[in-house]
Order: C-alpha cells, then sequence, then structure tokens
C-alpha cells in the first residue's frame, strides 16, 4: 500500500511546492506524508533544489560595445518618439 | 514576472535618454543571464543578448505591459539561444521518465532518513557546488531545461512560461517536475553525506 502510495504522491510533489495542487490531492498527499519519512525527507530535498535554483545567479553580462549600444539607443528612441508623439 | 523588466519597460517608455540606457542594460543583463543559464557558453549569451535587443528596439511600441515584454522576451531569447547552439553539444533530446527518475530501494530493508545536507546557500556560495548544478541543468535535456530556467531560475509562473514554450500548462508542470527530479538527484549523487531518503521499490 506504501509502495503505490509514495509513487502517486511523488510525482504530485512539484505541483504540491508551488501550491498549484487541486485541494483533494493536497489532502491526499498531507495524509500520506503523516507515515511516510522519507517521502518526506525526499519533499525537503527537493524544495532545497527549487530554492537553490531560485537563488541562482548567473555571470553579470559583459557590457555592449558602444557601436551596439549606440544603434540600440538611436532604434529605441525613433520608436519612442513616434510613441510619444502619437 | 520579473520585476527587473517591468522597471525596465516604464524607463525605456519614459523617453528619457539616461532611463532608456539603463532600461537596455537591464535587458541586456536578463537576457544574457538566461543565455548563459541554457546555452552555458558566454558567446552565444552574448550573441543572444544582442539579437534580442535589436529585434526589442524595432517592436516596443507592441508590448502593453511588462508581462506581455516579458513573454516576448523569453520566447526570442529562447529562440535566439537554440538557433545559436546548434552546432554545438546540446544534451540529446530525450525523454525524462518519471519512473525511471524515482528513488528505489533494495527489497527489504527499511528505509533509512537521512537528511539532505546541501542547503541553497552552499549551493549559491560554494564555487564547486555551484558549478554541479550548472553542469545538471546543462545536463537537462532541452524541453525541460527551459521549463526549469524560465519556472525556477527567472521565475515565471506556471502560464508564462506555457506561453514562452508554446505547450500546455499540464505539459509545463510534467516537464518541470521530472527536471527537478532530475536535478535533485543529480545533486544528491555529487555530495556524498547527501544521501536521498532511501531507495526504495515503489509501485
Amino acid at each position: 500500500m506504501a509502495d503505490r502510495h509514495c509513487k502517486q504522491v511523488f510525482a504530485m510533489l512539484s505541483e504540491y511546492l508551488d501550491g498549484e495542487l487541486p485541494v483533494k490531492n493536497c489532502r491526499q498527499l498531507e495524509r500520506h506524508l503523516k507515515g511516510c519519512r522519507p517521502c518526506i525527507a525526499y519533499l525537503e530535498s527537493l524544495k532545497t533544489t527549487v530554492e537553490a535554483c531560485r537563488r541562482y545567479k548567473a555571470p553579470r553580462a559583459p557590457a555592449l560595445s558602444k557601436q551596439v549600444k549606440a544603434a540600440l539607443l538611436a532604434a529605441v528612441r525613433q520608436v519612442i518618439s513616434i510613441y510619444l508623439s502619437e | 514576472m520579473n520585476s527587473q523588466v517591468e522597471q525596465a519597460l516604464a524607463n525605456l517608455k519614459s523617453g528619457n535618454p539616461e532611463d532608456v540606457e539603463r532600461a537596455l542594460e537591464t535587458l541586456q543583463e536578463v537576457v544574457y543571464g538566461f543565455g548563459m543559464k541554457v546555452c552555458g557558453v558566454r558567446e552565444d549569451a552574448e550573441d543572444t543578448a544582442q539579437e534580442t535587443l535589436i529585434r526589442l528596439a524595432r517592436q516596443l511600441k507592441e508590448f502593453p505591459d511588462a508581462r506581455a515584454l516579458a513573454v516576448w522576451l523569453y520566447k526570442v531569447a529562447k529562440t535566439q539561444c537554440l538557433m545559436s547552439r546548434r552546432k554545438s553539444k546540446f544534451a540529446p533530446a530525450q525523454m525524462l521518465s518519471l519512473d525511471a527518475l524515482m528513488p528505489k530501494e533494495s527489497a527489504g530493508a527499511a528505509p533509512a532518513v537521512k537528511s539532505w545536507e546541501i542547503t541553497p546557500e552552499e549551493i549559491v556560495l560554494n564555487k564547486e557546488l555551484r558549478s554541479k548544478l550548472e553542469d545538471a541543468v546543462l545536463a537537462l535535456p532541452k524541453p525541460y531545461r527551459l521549463v526549469l530556467i524560465l519556472r525556477d531560475m527567472e521565475q515565471l509562473d506556471t502560464r508564462e512560461v506555457a506561453e514562452v514554450m508554446g505547450i500546455s500548462e499540464e505539459t509545463t508542470k510534467m516537464r518541470l517536475h521530472r527536471a527537478r527530479v532530475f536535478l535533485r538527484n543529480a545533486l544528491a549523487g555529487y555530495v556524498q553525506r547527501a544521501q536521498p531518503p532511501g531507495r526504495k521499490e515503489h509501485g
């Protein structure tokens, strides 16, 4: 019984973490978690993984070259002048 | 939704030259960061950011709000990024099976529950773990990688990710879960002291 339930719960863990799991399934999952320490531990480790992704910052971008920046600014200014004149 | 994008759009539309310049730098930062996470190669991320900003400059008028801009920005950046990587080694486009990703345990023994000792801070601060996280993300097949990056790193909501990817919300959730489990397992394997909660035979 526990194995079948573990499998069902395993498939729902992300939606549960995101608060996107329907109420009925949420209750089912929480009932199971009360008696299944491996599933609780797995949920916690999944939560840590998601949290690590959220905190991860990519390396900073190098400065745009003067040429590219000038071209972009000119293009944006042109669009904005049309936009503001409308 | 990315708050940086919201601020950048307001700055762009202000028409103030300094604000416009700051907005371009912010958006470049956002797209370059996304490109680095998806491609893992600096040159590709730079090309992605440049091409995306050039297209943005031409189409600026078409964005009624920051949400529309964010979805457009990531959609274009995603395409640019995938194009720039065509000749390179993307992870094979294979399907991830949830059954295969589920932890298993040798039959009979009661699962020993141990805490998973990696903390989010360690992954952010520890260079080696950070590199492991980057490698694990790059090892994900691209449909899963893109969903994970957009949802968990760029912090778009499920609906926005589905829009960027051109897939249903259900498919988005399914890919996200498999990607998270893949990543979690990859990191657990790396840190010896952080064992999974027990390999238990399921179903």
